[in-house]
Order: C-alpha cells, then sequence, then structure tokens
C-alpha cells in the first residue's frame, strides 16, 4: 500500500469510528459501533432514524467536526450513510 | 424499447413494472407475527399497516430471501424475493413452534403485482388512485377497493408496489400504461430495477454471487437482530468473532469491468469483482467488489482490472451512487407538467478514473 493510501485509509477509518460512536452515544443507537454498516442508510429503513434524529445529528457534526448544512436536499445526501458523512468531512478538512 | 430509455423513464419520469418474480403470501393467525420472527433474521418492530424488510438465512447465515413484512390486524403479509412458496412453507414447518395457530396462503393464483416507479410516480398514482396516496408514508400500506398499494420500492425513486385482485389486474395495467404514457414514462423490465437498485445500494438477491457471503460482508448487519435466535445466525456469530475479514464497497470504472474480475492494488489483490453494470446516469460502469476490509473504503483510486487485452482503473465510492430526482421533487411545489421549469442538478455528481 503506497503512503498516501496509507494516510487516506487512515484518516477516514478515524472519522468513521467517530462518527459511529457519536451515532451510539449520542444518537442512542443500541447497537455495537462495528455493527453499523459504513454504507447502511441511517434513516427510513435502515438504522430507522427519523427528522428529530436527523436535526441531533447536523447539530453534532456541526460540533465535532465543524461540518455546516443548510438543510437541502443536497444535504441530506451528505448524512445518507456513515460513509457519506466521512465523506463531507473530508472534503470539508480539504477545502479548510 | 431500448434498456436506457427504459431507465431515463424510471429516472427522470415513471415507470410501470410486472414483479412476477416477488412471492404474494398471506400468513394467517393471531401469532402471524410470532411465526415470521423465527424465521426472519431482523428484529420484527412494526406495527399494522406498516412494512419492514428483512432476511431469511440459510444455515450458513447466506442470504435466500429479501423480504418485506406487512403486519394486517391478525395477519401478515409476506413480498418475498429469492425462494418459492414452497422453500418458505418448509422453512416455516421446520423453524415455527406448531402450537402457533397460523396458515399460510399463496396469493398468487388470486392476485398480480405491479409496480411504479419514478419521481412522478406519486403524482400518477394520485390520478389512478386517490390524491390521499401522497401523503402515505414510506414502508406502509393502503387498502383501496382493488386490492392493496404498498409505498415501498427499491430504486431510490418514488414507488408503489400494487397487489391486484386477477379479476381487476388487466384493466389496471391497461390504465395505468395509459397514464404512464401520459407522464412520458415506459413499462420497465426487471433488469432495469436490478440496476437502479444497484446503484441506490439496495441488496438483491439477483445482484451477483452472494456464495459464502453474510450480511456482516455484505453490509446488511443493520437487518440482522443480536436479541434472538434464527436460522443462520450460529454462522453470523462466527463470522462476527472471527473478526470482519471482508467488505462489499461500490466502485466505478469506465468500460471492460465484469463480475469474477479480480480486483488488484500496486502490489496485490484486494478482492473481486460481485456485480457489474453500465450505468446511464454514470456514464460507465457502476459495480459492487468484496474488499479486503484493510482498503474496503469509498475514494480510492489505485485499484484496477487487467483481462488479456486491457487494464480499467476503478474508482471506490460511497453509496448511493446518484442523486435522485425523488428527492428534489415536492409534491407540493412540482408537477410533470412543470418539470422542466425546475433546475435539478445531475443525478450522478462524480467522475469516472
Amino acid at each position: 500500500m503506497t503512503p498516501d493510501l496509507s494516510e487516506y485509509i487512515r484518516s477516514r477509518v478515524t472519522i468513521l469510528d467517530r462518527v459511529r460512536r457519536i451515532l451510539r452515544d449520542t444518537m442512542k443507537l443500541k447497537i455495537e459501533p462495528e455493527a453499523i454498516d459504513p454504507d447502511a442508510p441511517l434513516f427510513g429503513t435502515g438504522l430507522g432514524m427519523d427528522s428529530v434524529d436527523a436535526v441531533e445529528l447536523v447539530m453534532q457534526l456541526d460540533t465535532v467536526f465543524g461540518l455546516q448544512l443548510a438543510g437541502s436536499p443536497e444535504d441530506f445526501l451528505k448524512i445518507r450513510t456513515v460513509n457519506a458523512i466521512v465523506d463531507a468531512v473530508l472534503e470539508t478538512h480539504d477545502e479548510s | 424499447m431500448s434498456r436506457e430509455d427504459e431507465y431515463r423513464a424510471l429516472r427522470y419520469n415513471v415507470a410501470l413494472s410486472r414483479m412476477d418474480h416477488v412471492g404474494l403470501l398471506r400468513l394467517a393467525g393471531d401469532e402471524a407475527i410470532e411465526a415470521v420472527d423465527a424465521i426472519c433474521s431482523g428484529d420484527l418492530w412494526v406495527r399494522d399497516g406498516r412494512m419492514l424488510q428483512t432476511l431469511i438465512l440459510d444455515d450458513r447465515g447466506q442470504p435466500v430471501a429479501d423480504v418485506y413484512v406487512c403486519p394486517d390486524n391478525d395477519a401478515c403479509f409476506l413480498m418475498v424475493e429469492g425462494i418459492t412458496t414452497e422453500q418458505l412453507s418448509a422453512g416455516l414447518a421446520q423453524h415455527v413452534d406448531p402450537d402457533l395457530g397460523v396458515e399460510l396462503e399463496d396469493l398468487r393464483p388470486e392476485h398480480e403485482l405491479l409496480s411504479v416507479h419514478g419521481p412522478y410516480a406519486w403524482e400518477l398514482m394520485s390520478r389512478w388512485l386517490t390524491p390521499d396516496i401522497i401523503g402515505l408514508p414510506y414502508l406502509s400500506f393502503y387498502r383501496f377497493d382493488r386490492g392493496i398499494c404498498f409505498r415501498a420500492g427499491k430504486t431510490g425513486e418514488f414507488g408503489y408496489d400494487l397487489m391486484l385482485r386477477s379479476e381487476h389486474a388487466e384493466d389496471a395495467r391497461k390504465e395505468l400504461l395509459e397514464l404512464v404514457n401520459a407522464f412520458g414514462g415506459a413499462e420497465v423490465s426487471l433488469e432495469t430495477l436490478d440496476l437502479c437498485a444497484l446503484e441506490n445500494g439496495f441488496f438483491s438477491v439477483r445482484h451477483g454471487s452472494v456464495e459464502g457471503l453474510t450480511p456482516i460482508e455484505l453490509q446488511l448487519q443493520w437487518r440482522v437482530s443480536t436479541r434472538k435466535r434464527f436460522p443462520g445466525v450460529a454462522a453470523i456469530e462466527e463470522r462476527r468473532a472471527g473478526g470482519i475479514r471482508r467488505r462489499l464497497t461500490h466502485f466505478v470504472a469506465r468500460d471492460g469491468v465484469k463480475t469474477g474480475h479480480v480486483l488488484r492494488g500496486p502490489e496485490a489483490p484486494v478482492g473481486e469483482v460481485m456485480t457489474a453494470a453500465f450505468s446511464p446516469a454514470v456514464g460507465g460502469i457502476v459495480g459492487t467488489a468484496l474488499l479486503d476490509i484493510s482498503v474496503a473504503h469509498p475514494g480510492i483510486d489505485q485499484f484496477f482490472v487487467r483481462d488479456r487485452d486491457f487494464t480499467s482503473p476503478i474508482r471506490t465510492v460511497s453509496s448511493p451512487l446518484l442523486l435522485n430526482r425523488s428527492l428534489l421533487v415536492d409534491p407540493r411545489r412540482h408537477t410533470y407538467s412543470t418539470r422542466e421549469e425546475a433546475m435539478h442538478p445531475p443525478l450522478w455528481q462524480g467522475s469516472l478514473p
């Protein structure tokens, strides 16, 4: 594995673990963090979160990662799954 | 009509499809939900009138059926993909307490299933059935004089499955087709539905090989209970105890990538392509690969497929891949007739490697 790829994956895993902990500790999902699949849908079917959870999640992501979401449909894309959140956080960090 | 025309109908307008591949069953009896709970892998926390997606696993923990469970008073409707009614009946006989007073009824001889999908499916259905249908929540159902309307779908667009009594099915299909044509839509094949499911990350028993894979590798742990016993649970527990070694991950490529190709990294093979299909929205191949867990992440550009006379780079991506038009079309503000006034972004916002 190249050093660049190693570093990229290390960054992803760090953020992924943090997001999973937010979901378990703050959002009260009653499953172990490693059982939260990165591409599992968070809302509706999947992990069953609702619009109230979405508001709380957006606040947590702002507090922990500085990820600011305005609530547009495009922004909803960024929190559809754990992997989508990781993508958004990495993008925010790249921009800053 | 070409596959691409079908695809555009579904992604931009409306589409009608026969769902002959789906088993329609009704389990009758006060303890119907307990009987279903005994053979399904998920926690069946679902109330009357709502629907829940779950799986049936074999003894190796491998999914053999994708199931919608729909409780309805003293009965439970099941929509099943992957196994026959006879196989489901045998599973119930093997795993359900015989003292539970339940009876399995195959609804297929007297019912047919049609489905309507697309960003304007809600508008079509409001004209065909009732304007109230717009308020029907996702994963719930509604009875009407000719059958039951299930608000579901595995395409990422608005979706309605219509279970119709056979005597009404042909007339209903004609009426729906007329409306579909008026909405610039088309009748679409199962292959088009499967492609849309793949793009949106929905599990399908028809997506490539799932041989030897469990919900752990397939990123379907949310459909597996940690609280109850069910067929395949021992294999799942053993797989969990050993740690997750591989994970299904989506990718895009320009061309040439096929199911079964070995995915290579700079130094060694990293996985295998499980499913691959051409996506008109992406303008290239979309697929899933079973990757070593150490590299099973989106956003990686360093992997490729090599066949005899070509090398094709791939890029791993997050799922769902698309910004579905149904996320942007708002029944309170938009209609099919004013669709061109709405400036929607493209379905695919990424780039190919």
